[in-house]
C-alpha cells in the first residue's frame, strides 16, 4: 500500500493574511506559515492506512523553499519520505498548472496505490486539485470523503456533500480527497520530530519533471488578476423594531433585496 | 552571531504552539468562569489528563534528564516552551517535572520521592520562607533537633507554593544555631503523614500558597536530603535552577496582551477616530513591543548560559528583574488601552494583571535582584557588559 499525500504550506489562519501589491498573489512572507490543517488530516489517514496495510507514505509538496517546514511536520507525524517541488518558475501557478506539476511528481514515485489530498486548501480554496489530478493521472476520483477503507484492491469511501452522503467504491490506484470530518490528526511525537530530519526529501525543479517553465507559474496561468481590493467592512445593517408588524417589515426588506 | 532557531527548536516550539491553541486556549472561557466562582481553573484530574495527552506525544519532563524518562531539552528550549505556554492563562504545565535538588537524593530517596514526583503520583513543595524570614532566608528559625537517631522539627513556614496539595515537603531547618546558614541548615524530606499541617493563604492571585506548621514532627535520619548542614546550598541551588523560566512565561503572556491591545486600538473609535491613530496609544504599543523583544533576548541569553554550563546567576537576575518590572508595566498599559473594559472581569486582562504582580515578589523580589546585581558588580564578581564572553 504505497500512498502519496499531497501537502501544502499555507498562511496560518490565526495570523493576518493579505495579497502582495505587485502581482496580487498571496503574500507568503507576511504571515506565519503552517502545514494546512486539512493536510494534517490527510497525513493522518495515510498513516492509519499504512498501519493497517503496510507500505510507504510519501508526502508531496509544491511550494517555495519555506515549504520544507510543512514537509518536516508531515514527516514528524510519521510519513516515510518526501518530494518537494520547488522552483521560482512556479510562482503564481493556477490550479491546472499545479495539478500538472503534482501529476508529474507523483509519476516519480514507484507503485503508487493511493493519492490522498485535503478537499481544499485554507488559502486558495479552489478545491479542484484532486479532481484535476485524477483526470491527468487517468485514475478514479473519490473526493470529499469523511471515511475511507481499503478492501483488497478496492477503496470504499463515504462522500459527504450538501446533497447528502454517497457511498463510493473505486479500484486502486485512485485519488482520494478528505474533509475535516475524516479524523483527528495526531500530534507529531517528540521522537518523530527528532527522526524527521534523517528522512529523505527529494527536491525537484520544473525541468526535473520534464515540464516547460512557460506552462506553469504566472505566465502559464489561464487567468490573470488585474486588481485586488480588501473586502469592504460590513455596514451596520438595518434594525427592525417590532411594534407588532416586525415580521412584515422583515419580509418587506427581504423582498427589497430580492432574497424572497 | 546567529539568532535563528535551529530546525528542532522551531519544530518543538511549533508543536507547543499548536498544542496550546488546540488544547489549552479553548479552555479559557471555562477557566475564567470557574475562577470567578472561586473554584480552581483546572482540576487536578483535568490537568493530569492534558499532561497525559502531551505525554503520549513524548512531551513530558522537559528539563528532566532522559535517563529519568524526560526529554532533557535544556534551558533555551525550555525557555521557548515556557513562553509558548505563557500565551494562555490556563494554569497548564507539562508533567514529568521534579525539583532539581531531589536528584541529589540517595537511591532510596530517589525511589520514594524523585521518581513518583516525575510520574505525577506525588506532589512536592519547597519550604524555606518563614513569617520572619523571606528575602533574608538566612534568618530562618524552624529547627530540627536530634533525638536518638531521629530528628524533631518545630517551626512555621509560609507562602509555600503547592503546600496545600503536596504530600511531601523539602523543608529547611536549623540544625546548628551557631553555624547558621553556613553549615547549620539542613534539608529534610518530610511526608505529610509524618505530621505537618498546612493552612491555605488567600492571595490576589487565582491560587494561594500555604503556611506549613511543624509541631514536634518526628522524622527518621533517612529524611535528610544531602548532608546535615549543607541545606542552605541546596536551597540556593533550587532557587537558582530556573530563575530565567519565570520571566520566560511572562514573554508569552505579554505577547498575547499586546496583541489584544493592538486589536482594541484598531477597532475602538473615540472622537471620530480609531485609537490606533493616537500617538499616546501608539507609543504604549511601541514601548511594549520593544520591551518584549528586550526581555526575550535577556531570557534566552540567560538560558543559553545555563546550557553552556557558565555561571549564569547575573544574567538570570537581570532577566528576572527586567521581566518582573516590564511585564507589569505592559499589562498595565494594555489594561489602560482597553479603558473600562480592561478593568472588568469580562476580559482576562485583570487576571493577568493580578498574576503578573507576583513576578516582582517571589523567587527574589525586584529589590533583592537589584541587590544581587549591584553586589556582583561592586564586589567584582561580574563586570558591566561582561556577561558575553
Ligand atoms: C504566591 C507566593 C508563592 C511563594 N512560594 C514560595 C515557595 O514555594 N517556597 C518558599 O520558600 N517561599 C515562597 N514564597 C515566598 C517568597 O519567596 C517571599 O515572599 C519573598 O522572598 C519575599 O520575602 P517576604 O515576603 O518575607 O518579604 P520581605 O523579605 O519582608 O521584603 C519586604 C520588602 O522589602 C524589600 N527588601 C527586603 N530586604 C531588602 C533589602 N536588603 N534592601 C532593599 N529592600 C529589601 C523586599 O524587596 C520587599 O519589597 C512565595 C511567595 C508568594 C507571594
Amino acid at each position: 500500500m504505497n500512498i502519496v499525500v499531497l501537502v501544502k504550506q499555507v498562511p496560518d489562519t490565526w495570523s493576518e493574511r493579505k495579497l502582495t501589491d505587485a502581482d496580487h498573489t498571496l503574500d507568503r512572507e507576511s504571515a506565519d506559515a503552517v502545514l494546512d490543517e486539512i493536510n494534517e488530516r490527510a497525513v493522518e489517514e495515510a498513516l492509519k492506512l499504512q498501519e493497517a496495510h503496510g507500505g510507504e507514505v510519501t508526502v508531496l509538496a509544491m511550494g517555495p523553499d519555506r515549504a520544507t517546514e510543512a514537509i518536516r511536520k508531515a514527516l514528524s507525524m510519521g510519513a516515510d519520505k518526501a518530494i518537494h517541488v520547488s522552483d521560482a518558475a512556479l510562482h503564481g501557478s493556477d490550479v491546472l498548472a499545479t495539478a500538472k506539476v503534482l501529476a508529474k511528481a507523483i509519476g516519480t514515485v514507484e507503485g503508487v496505490d493511493l493519492v490522498i489530498a485535503g478537499n481544499e486548501a485554507t488559502d486558495g480554496r479552489a478545491g479542484a486539485i484532486p479532481a484535476i489530478l485524477a483526470e491527468l493521472l487517468g485514475l478514479p476520483q473519490v473526493t470529499q470523503v469523511r471515511k475511507v477503507e481499503i478492501d483488497g484492491t478496492t477503496v470504499k469511501a463515504e462522500r459527504e456533500t450538501e446533497e447528502g452522503v454517497a457511498f463510493l467504491e473505486a479500484t486502486l490506484p485512485a485519488v482520494v480527497s478528505v474533509t475535516e470530518k475524516i479524523n483527528e490528526p495526531r500530534y507529531p511525537s517528540f521522537k518523530g520530530i527528532m527522526a524527521a530530519k534523517k528522512k529523505k526529501v527529494d527536491t525537484l525543479s520544473v525541468a526535473d519533471l520534464g515540464l516547460d517553465p512557460a506552462e506553469v507559474g504566472l505566465t502559464g496561468a489561464w487567468s490573470s488578476v488585474l486588481e485586488a481590493a480588501p473586502k469592504p467592512p460590513r455596514s451596520a445593517g438595518q434594525r427592525v423594531e417590532d411594534d407588532g408588524n416586525g415580521g412584515a417589515q422583515i419580509a418587506e426588506y427581504l423582498v427589497g433585496q430580492k432574497l424572497i | 552571531m546567529d539568532f535563528t532557531l535551529d530546525e528542532d527548536q522551531r519544530e518543538i516550539r511549533d508543536w507547543v504552539r499548536t498544542f496550546v491553541r488546540r488544547e489549552i486556549t479553548p479552555l479559557e472561557p471555562e477557566v475564567l468562569r470557574r475562577e470567578r466562582n472561586g473554584r480552581p481553573g483546572l482540576t487536578r484530574d483535568e490537568l493530569r489528563e492534558l499532561q497525559l495527552k502531551a505525554k503520549e506525544a513524548g512531551f513530558f519532563g522537559v528539563l528532566t534528564p532522559q535517563e529519568y524518562g524526560g526529554m532533557g531539552l535544556g534551558a533555551v528550549m525550555t525557555a521557548l516552551l515556557e513562553s509558548e505556554l505563557g500565551r494562555s492563562f490556563v494554569p497548564f504545565r507539562f508533567g514529568g517535572y521534579a525539583d532539581n535538588i531531589l536528584f541529589h537524593g540517595n537511591e532510596e530517596q530517589k525511589e520514594r520521592y524523585l521518581l513518583p514526583t516525575i510520574s505525577g503520583e506525588r506532589i512536592s513543595c519547597f519550604a524555606i520562607t518563614e513569617p520572619g524570614a523571606g528575602s533574608d532566608a538566612k534568618a530562618i528559625r524552624t529547627s530540627a533537633r536530634q533525638d536518638g537517631s531521629d530528628w524533631i522539627i518545630n517551626g512555621e513556614k509560609t507562602f509555600i507554593t503547592q503546600g496545600n496539595d503536596a504530600d511531601f515537603t523539602m523543608v529547611f531547618a536549623v540544625t546548628d544555631k551557631e553555624k547558621g546558614a553556613d553549615g547549620g541548615v539542613t534539608c529534610f524530606l518530610v511526608d505529610r503523614d509524618m505530621g505537618w499541617k498546612s493552612e491555605p493563604i488567600d492571595t490576589m492571585g487565582e491560587w494561594g500558597p500555604a503556611a506549613l506548621v511543624f509541631e514536634d514532627v518526628r522524622v527518621p535520619k533517612e529524611s535528610v536530603l544531602g548532608e546535615v548542614g549543607k541545606g542552605f546550598q541546596l536551597a540556593m541551588q533550587w532557587i537558582g535552577q530556573g530563575r530565567y523560566l519565570l520571566p520566560a512565561r511572562a514573554i508569552g503572556s505579554c505577547e498575547r496582551l499586546v496583541e489584544m491591545a493592538i486589536e482594541q486600538a484598531r477597532t475602538r473609535v473615540t472622537f471620530g477616530e480609531l485609537l490606533a491613530e493616537r500617538q499616546a496609544i501608539q507609543w504604549m504599543i511601541a514601548d511594549s513591543a520593544v520591551e518584549i523583544e528586550a526581555l526575550r533576548w535577556l531570557v534566552l541569553h540567560a538560558a543559553w548560559q545555563v546550557d553552556q554550563g557558565m555561571d549564569s546567576r547575573q544574567a538570570q537576575s537581570i532577566a528576572k528583574l527586567y521581566g518582573g518590572v516590564k511585564a507589569n508595566e505592559i499589562v498595565d498599559r494594555v489594561l489602560q488601552i482597553h479603558g473600562g473594559m480592561g478593568y472588568t472581569r469580562e476580559l482576562p486582562i485583570e487576571r493577568w494583571y493580578r498574576e503578573l504582580r507576583l513576578l516582582r515578589i517571589y523567587e527574589g523580589t525586584d529589590e533583592i535582584q537589584r541587590r544581587t546585581i549591584a553586589r556582583n558588580l561592586l564586589k567584582g564578581h561580574a563586570k558591566i557588559g561582561g556577561s558575553l564572553v
